[in-house]
């Protein structure tokens, strides 16, 4: 329930701060989001499988972005993108996440 | 369970703030593009109807200066004398329109699909193309020569802007058809280059035909013909 709130709250605070971000870095927001997306899915997976750690979760969020964010940068500089490659590996794992958190609720 | 509920909100409030300013910056920079893509089009079109006005404003100019030029020469004989020698001097300088047989040579794109690995510009018609044909009809012994309409004269350029061929610094499009009048059928077909054309469309089927042609008319040159910057140099 604070969860949601807390997903609703950031939303307005973005709806009424209204940021706005410049067309380089906009690619590296974009992913910001899909790796966020990615480590909610797997903290409710691991809340529904009973084996969350906050301190993990909060790591795993912020080391991912990080990760995600400074893989891209890389590939700026040597003039490859690899926005498409993590792009892939974050959808794979949010794919996975969603299977085990519907096997978890529905037992299916 | 209490830490838990505060990190998973904390992340997922991070997540929505993310999700909504990505989501905006987006429809944003798609915003930002749309006008602009319009506007450039719009600019286009417009210059083109601007150039457009402009080359009729020339055709209806020449022929008032020509029917003026008409008119005075029927006065006396002087000017009739005159205007018999700008009438050898236009025919000569391709200002004017002109008719008779010659043939017509038309090129186009290969309908084919360049096979993996082998050069695509082999398949197209390029400006070096136009160039070698024209070269090729006026060794023919043609008199009067126009691609799609635009008539070849001794300033006119052919070249090409990215992959628009240019004469006369107007786009033509394929297929290219150039009518040249008093070129000899049997004196082009002979030529090295129309060899060269056969064995190329052989190879790579490009459009290319030739036929006679009984009567056909080359408009007239409807650009600058007068020289601004040279003029003729002092003495051998």
């Amino acid at each position: 329930m604070l969860a949601l709130l807390g997903l609703l709250v950031g939303a307005l605070i973005a709806i009424v701060v209204h940021p706005t971000v410049s067309q380089e870095l906009s690619r590296y927001v974009t992913l910001g989001v899909v790796a966020a997306i990615d480590s909610s899915l797997g903290g409710m997976r691991a809340y529904l499988e009973h084996t969350f750690n906050d301190r993990v979760f909060v790591l795993a969020f912020v080391s991912n972005a990080a990760v995600a964010i400074a893989l891209v940068w890389v590939g700026d500089q040597l003039n490859a993108d690899l926005t498409t490659a993590i792009v892939v590996v974050f959808g794979v794992r949010i794919f996975q996440n969603v299977a085990a958190i519907r096997r978890r609720v529905f037992g299916g | 369970m209490r830490r838990t509920s505060l990190a998973l909100a904390g992340v997922l409030a991070i997540t929505g703030f993310l999700l909504v300013t990505a989501a905006s910056s987006a429809r944003a920079s798609k915003r930002a593009e749309a006008p602009r893509k319009t506007e450039l089009i719009n600019l286009v079109v417009d210059r083109q109807s601007q150039v457009n006005d402009l080359d009729q404003a020339v055709k209806d100019l020449q022929q008032q200066v020509g029917a003026a030029q008409q008119r005075e020469s029927r006065r006396n004989k002087q000017s009739a004398a005159d205007a018999a020698r700008l009438a050898r001097l236009s025919l000569q300088a391709g200002t004017t329109a002109v008719s008779g047989r010659g043939i017509e040579v038309r090129l186009s794109d290969s309908q084919r699909q360049p096979p993996n690995g082998q050069d695509a510009g082999a398949y197209r018609i390029h400006d070096s193309d136009l160039q070698l044909m024209i070269n090729a009809l006026f060794a023919a012994h043609a008199e009067a020569v126009a691609v799609n309409g635009s008539r070849i004269v001794v300033t006119t350029p052919v070249r090409s802007a990215g992959d628009t061929i240019v004469v006369n610094f107007r786009p033509v499009t394929p297929p290219y058809v150039i009518v040249a009048i008093g070129a000899d059928t049997n004196d082009f077909e002979a030529s090295d280059i129309a060899s060269r054309f056969r064995h190329w469309t052989s190879l790579f089927g490009l459009g290319y035909s030739v036929h006679s042609v009984g009567t056909v008319t080359v408009p007239a040159f409807a650009g600058r013909v007068a020289m601004s910057d040279a003029g003729p140099a002092a003495g051998p």
